[in-house]
């Protein structure tokens, strides 16, 4: 939409699209109106009425989350007036509040403190009361403190939105609360502790469960970064203070409504200082794993690779970065080996992953997910099903194509249970039914579909939408794709964060694959990151490279201790075909280093030299045009791994090493009841 | 017709709580008798009715017999007998169990529209109301006028909705007409929230069709085919009559699927309230209706654009559409000619209070107060001096004495700082005490405020919390001034109607009745009412030294020996009264 409407706010000449309300409108102008309830991209809620500001010629004030822009308004968003009532608002809010920020671990974020310093509210004018409720502080991942809530409903909506809907309303007047179902503790009312309500929620009555005494947060440094841990890829805000990690928070802009990360995102890590963390090298001493140093353990790895030549092999996790990818495939010609490949090979071809398209999921209007089955509650790919879920909320129709009902299914508009293939191919038949322009190539190629009711609804949906999206898993991406070729944009989302990168810098065999290299058809064998193998293969060698002890690890010749994620800059390019910046927000455990470091230096062990890979080489890489051309309506065979098998097993160590664990003990338990 | 002998018994909300049923069934029992039977050779039909009117007086009976109706009032079961044999059969009407003048008066200066039928018909029967001319509009709009021609019939009518806003009902039908739908909705505001209030209650009791009627036309104008009532379920009568009354309407074809062969269609389904004060707000209610939490919402949009499911919805007031069949048989002018200025028609009110007739009244708009305290509720009761009229109920604000006069409508309200409203109208005496009628209705917002935007969430407690103040004795100097800024901050600044209006009734009181206000904070209830403020000390002149206030204080405030004044500690008295009211000889003070 073109910038179409002028208007004037506090004196500035803003120019906004049509539609645009006035809160959005003078934000755009660097013009903060300030408001607790308002959530930038969902409807607004206007309940707590401090962004109202005055136009000029209007009756009284409005409030700029609900009135949109008018060519030529003049909009004054702090006359006395107006402070006068935000005053009066902040007085009341106050009233209700502890009011304890020398100790309150939201002081310096705290959206209610900010206000009230502003407009010199220092005390309530009225009696000050408590609520005396008790907090819920039965998890370790959220600390629930009504004492300190505000009303301002920001949780239960972001909670409803993504489909999670575990807080609502209770009560009356002053006596309102916001409760979950029976007021029962978190973990037992069907939370996933993705966190997005502490996001959401302006002040202390939602925080993570560890944060008191651990810093406030104008002291923690906030970098911006990416999730390795699964397909999703997630953005994220990392804060630390005194070289630790304090907290991990989604990574959308503040205020936003789009915010989403799960609970192994922004709890997982704790497993940078887990007891089985790596710390040092290791090797095999008569049977037993022996700190060593860097030099002696980089000499024995660099003799036995140069023995093993082109029997040597390298098999990875799809979740390192593109300059450890782009590294490891520089290491391996030097070893002089075609042997390298991924965990991606599982799930997914590197021609797919490449030829997977761009997406605006934000401007969706029609969704449809194709052998996908994403869940928050088991966190398979949950950063897709919250938005998927919100998509929908706001109005965009949502079509699940699946072998059988998946939790999704619940806020579909359509379902189409059965062959997936032969779904998307009745789908498209319908759509050209419909009206849907498509070459005759295309039209001859579905003519033969069977198209059930279902899938003549779905076709006409896809015929009428503006900009469709399909979603579909690696497999069944070129049927997919077909659907692409008459309108909108198809998608394959594989199970690990950054699949499509190593497929696009090309860490893909060119001799044996990872599933032949996992079961010991080689000399020697390199295992980098937690691959899903926990027996030894029939090997003379073994190196296993990664940031924990794992059972692989422990049955390795020489173990070599790599930074996670979040200790290590670089790259990598999501599902979406977004290239995000990792920077390394904190140093290595004692002395693990970066994967690609550990490969240069193992490179210079053996007489050769691989040189730092650069930005500009990992977007030359990327630069690849992704193709699509009319391909067999058919599932690929051979990929048959689930997502959630994939996602569960490349972050055992994570899980394990952090308060992660409580989920499975809380899953156990309700399992139980 | 007219020779016809019939009785009716009042089982309005009035009536039942008297003993309506067991009058009815007296009379049943008589009529059955065989000497009645026989001596009654045409026989006499038998009508439970809606309400009557004079609540006061209930259980009304009336008697109709060679076309003349005789009312009798405070009838009770054994009285039955009497009435039957010796005016049903007998023909000589007991005189002095019929009304009075006073009755009569009230009666006759009332102008009935929409309750014209009400407290005549058996509402249990469609027959009766198709007899009284029934569905006759609903006919005449179904075959010969476009939705357009009714929209402008109800346009200059000057209707003005009835619950409580005021709203133009022609307008706002237009405006949910003119928007592009699938789907409209018109929805039927049955929840009738204010405390004390049973207008619509009594309504719907007594004649359930004419509501339903207004439902179908107001569907047909602005092209919804489905609808609801919103009702409280604390209403099982009024329910249990709409459910009947929507059994028979399908039935007779006047809704459902081409009605009366028309090729229009319309359904209404009931949906029972929680009873929840705020659920009478049009956009919770419509969240209750799709089984969310009430919870007002915004505007824009309005209702009309998106409404229920997001559909454009009307929503109007029970007696808004009771009064819709009445407007399309008789004429906009008709209509319009009862009222004044921009106040159309007429209005119901629930006069309650220390009126002598208490009860539902139907008036012309812009009739004048006194009209209706003097004339039609017969004064004061024991005739002692009135104080002010509350009118709006939680949303409302007082009229004090001395505006007796003022016309009721709208505007003339409006400027007073009242309201109309949905027609709540108590009447208050020299001993009602002004800061504690506010404080009553505060406290009754205050807990029904849904808890969504600050300034009515905490504002309302907060202006509650210096009400008890100054009821109790601690009130400040600063705590009017303060009260006035909180109360017009909270209407300014709250979300919803309920929020915006809860300070009226402090707002007006103030107004009117500073000087009150003033007492208070200087430690003084002068109408006795506030039972913190009162002090209470014993005459040592006429005490007796009976020792009954000395047994009866539970708080060992009373000191004396037998014979001898008694006397009471101050600062034991918890200020209970008990001494106050057990002291034969009056010489306990109460100041
Ligand atoms: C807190 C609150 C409670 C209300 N309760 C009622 C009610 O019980 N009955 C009613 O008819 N209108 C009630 N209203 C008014 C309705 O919102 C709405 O204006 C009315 O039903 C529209 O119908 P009308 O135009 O026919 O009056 C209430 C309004 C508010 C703000
Ligand atoms: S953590 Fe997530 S699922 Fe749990 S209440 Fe908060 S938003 Fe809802
Ligand atoms: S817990 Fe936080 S986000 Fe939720 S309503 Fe309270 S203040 Fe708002
Ligand atoms: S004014 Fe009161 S009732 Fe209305 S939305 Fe606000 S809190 Fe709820």
């Amino acid at each position: 939409m073109s910038d179409n409407v002028k208007l004037t706010i506090d004196g500035k000449e803003v120019q906004v699209s049509e539609g645009t309300y006035i809160i959005d409108a003078a934000e755009a102008a660097g013009i903060h109106i300030p408001n607790l309830c308002y959530l930038k991209g969902m409807k607004a809620v206007g309940a707590c009425r401090l962004c109202l500001v005055e136009v000029e010629g209007g009756k009284g004030p409005v409030i700029a989350c609900n009135a949109k822009v008018k060519d030529g308004m003049v909009v004054s968003t702090n006359t006395e007036r107006i402070q006068e009532a935000r005053r009066f608002v902040i007085d009341l809010i106050v009233s209700m509040h502890p009011l304890d920020c020398m100790t309150c671990t939201k002081a310096g974020v705290c959206a209610l403190q900010k206000y009230a310093y502003d407009l010199e509210v220092a005390e309530s004018s009225f009696t000050r009361k408590q609520f005396g409720y008790e907090p819920d502080t039965a998890n370790s991942f959220i600390k629930r403190d009504p004492e300190y809530c505000i009303l301002c409903s920001k949780c239960v909506r972001v909670c409803k939105e993504q489909g999670t809907n575990v807080l609502e309303f209770m009560g009356r007047g002053v006596g309102a609360k916001v409760i979950t179902a029976d007021d029962k503790p978190l973990q037992e009312s069907g939370c996933t502790f993705c966190g997005s309500c502490v996001d959401a929620c302006p002040v202390n009555a939602l925080l993570d469960a560890d944060r008191w005494r651990k810093g406030r947060e104008w002291e923690y440094e906030n970098v911006k970064s990416a999730c390795l841990l699964c397909g999703n890829g997630c953005d994220i805000t990392v804060g630390t203070k005194d070289g630790k990690i304090q907290k991990i928070s989604a990574g959308q802009a503040e205020g936003s409504a789009e915010k989403y990360i799960c609970a192994y995102g922004r709890f997982g890590f704790d497993c940078i200082e887990a007891e089985t963390r790596l710390t040092a090298p290791m090797k095999k001493v008569s049977g037993k794993l022996k700190e060593t140093t860097w030099a002696d353990a980089l000499g024995i790895v660099a003799e036995n690779l140069k023995k093993a030549g082109k029997d040597a092999g390298f098999i990875s996790v799809a979740g390192i970065q593109n300059e450890d990818a782009l590294a490891l495939k520089a290491l391996a010609k030097i070893v002089k080996t075609k042997n390298y490949d991924t965990t991606m090979s599982l799930y997914a071809d590197a021609e797919t992953l490449v030829n997977s398209q761009a997406a605006d999921i934000d401007s969706a209007d029609l969704i449809i997910l194709a052998g996908l089955a994403p869940s928050q509650w088991e966190r398979v790919l949950p950063q897709l099903d919250a938005t998927v879920r919100r998509r929908a909320a706001r109005g965009a129709k949502l079509v699940v194509i699946n072998s059988s009902e998946a939790r999704i299914s619940e806020a579909a508009t359509i379902n189409l249970i059965g062959d997936e293939a032969a779904s998307l191919k009745a789908v498209l038949k319908a759509a050209i039914g419909k009206g849907l322009k498509a070459d005759k190539k295309l039209a001859d190629a579905v003519k033969d579909a069977t198209v059930t009711e279902e899938a003549e609804q779905a076709g006409e949906m896809f015929a009428g939408a503006a900009s469709p999206v399909i979603f579909a898993s690696p497999s069944l991406f070129d049927a997919a794709a077909n659907l692409s070729l008459a309108k909108g944009s198809a998608v394959a989302v594989p199970a690990e964060s950054n699949a499509k990168g190593v497929a696009l810098m090309g860490l893909t065999t060119g001799g044996t694959t990872y599933k032949e290299m996992a079961s010991g058809a080689l000399k020697a064998l390199y295992a980098v990151g937690e691959v899903p193998l926990s027996k030894r293969p029939k090997v003379d060698f073994l190196v296993v490279q990664n940031s924990h002890l794992t059972e692989l690890a422990g049955q390795a010749d020489v173990v070599l201790p790599s930074a996670t994620f979040l200790e290590s800059a670089g790259t990598m390019i999501d599902y979406l075909g977004r290239l995000k910046y990792l920077p390394k927000a904190i140093e290595p455990q004692g002395e693990a280093k970066a994967h690609k470091d550990i490969f240069i230096q193992l490179a210079k062990a053996m007489g050769g030299t691989i040189k730092k890979p650069t930005e500009a080489e990992v977007k030359k890489a990327a630069k690849v045009k992704a193709k699509t051309s009319l391909k067999p309506f058919e599932a690929k065979k051979g990929f048959d791994v689930s997502p959630g098998e994939i996602i569960e097993s490349v972050n055992a160590s994570v899980i394990s090493g952090s308060r992660l664990i409580m989920l499975k003990e809380m899953a156990a338990a309700t399992a139980g009841k | 017709m007219a020779k016809e002998t019939s009785i009716r018994v009042c089982m309005g909300p009035g009536g039942i709580a008297s003993g309506g049923e067991e009058v009815l069934r007296a009379f049943g029992r008589e009529l059955k008798k065989s000497n009645v039977k026989a001596a009654l050779k045409k026989g006499c039909s038998m009508h439970h009715v809606g309400c009557m009117g004079l609540c006061a007086r209930d259980v009304l009976v009336e008697v109709v017999l060679n076309g003349k109706t005789y009312t009798y009032q405070y009838v009770t079961p054994d009285m039955v007998s009497t009435i039957v044999s010796k005016h049903v059969v007998g023909g000589k009407p007991i005189k002095e169990w019929l009304v009075d003048d006073s009755y009569v008066n009230f009666i006759k200066k009332q102008t009935k529209v929409v309750l014209s039928d009400c407290g005549r018909i058996n509402p249990e029967s469609l027959d009766a109301y198709i007899a009284v001319g029934g569905y006759e509009a609903t006919r005449s709009v179904l075959k010969s006028k476009t939705p357009e021609d009714t929209i402008e019939i109800i346009k200059e009518s000057g209707l003005r909705g009835r619950g409580g806003a005021g709203f133009p009902t022609g307008r706002k039908w237009e405006f949910c007409r003119a928007v592009e739908s699938d789907r409209k909705y018109i929805i039927c505001n049955a929840d009738e929230g204010d405390p004390g209030a049973f207008m619509d209650r009594a309504l719907l009791e007594g004649n359930p069709h004419a509501v339903l009627e207004g439902m179908i036309i107001g569907a047909y104008a602005i092209g919804a085919d489905s609808g609801y009532v919103y009702i409280r379920a604390e209403y099982p009568l009024a329910v249990e009559r709409l459910r009947l009354a929507l059994k028979h309407a399908k039935k007779k074809k006047l809704l459902g699927r081409n009605i009366l062969g028309s090729g229009f269609n319309f359904d209404i389904k009931i949906k029972l309230g929680a009873g929840a004060f705020v659920c009478g707000e049009s956009t919770a209610l419509m969240y209750s209706i799709e089984g969310k939490r009430g919870m007002p919402r915004i505007t824009p949009p309005r209702s009309t654009e998106a409404g229920l499911w997001g559909k454009p919805t009307v929503l109007n007031n029970v007696e808004t559409l009771a009064n819709i069949p009445y407007i399309i048989r008789n004429g906009a002018n008709w209509f319009a000619s009862f009222g004044k200025g921009k106040s159309k028609g007429t209005k119901v009110f629930a006069l309650t209070g220390k009126i002598k007739n208490s009860g539902l009244i139907e008036v012309p708009m812009g009739i004048s107060l006194r009209k209706i305290v003097y004339d039609i509720g017969g004064g004061i009761e024991e005739d002692k001096k009135l104080k002010a009229v509350q009118t709006g109920g939680p949303s409302g604000g007082c009229i004090p004495a001395s505006m007796i006069d003022i016309n009721v409508d709208y505007e003339s309200l409006a400027k007073v700082g009242s309201i109309v409203g949905s027609g709540g109208m108590i009447v208050l005496d020299e001993d009602d005490c002004m800061v504690n009628v506010a404080k009553y209705f505060l406290q009754f917002t205050q807990s029904e405020s849904c808890g969504k935007c600050v300034p009515c969430r905490v504002g309302t407690k907060r202006l509650l919390e210096i009400m008890e103040r100054i009821t109790s004795g601690r009130g400040k100097t600063s705590d009017l001034a303060l009260l006035e800024k909180l109360g017009n901050d909270v209407k300014s600044a709250s979300l919803c109607g309920l929020g915006q209006a809860a300070p009226n009734p402090i707002l007006s009181t103030i107004k009117y009745f500073r000087e009150e206000y003033e007492v208070h904070i200087a430690g003084r209830c002068p109408s006795k009412v506030c039972k913190e403020l009162l002090t209470y000390s014993i005459i040592e002149e006429l005490c007796k030294g009976c020792c009954a206030c000395l047994r009866a204080c539970s708080s060992g405030a009373i000191t004396g020996e037998k014979k001898k004044p008694h006397r009471i500690d101050q600062s034991l008295c918890v200020k209970c009264g008990a001494c106050f009211e057990v002291c034969k000889f009056k010489s306990v003070d109460r100041e």
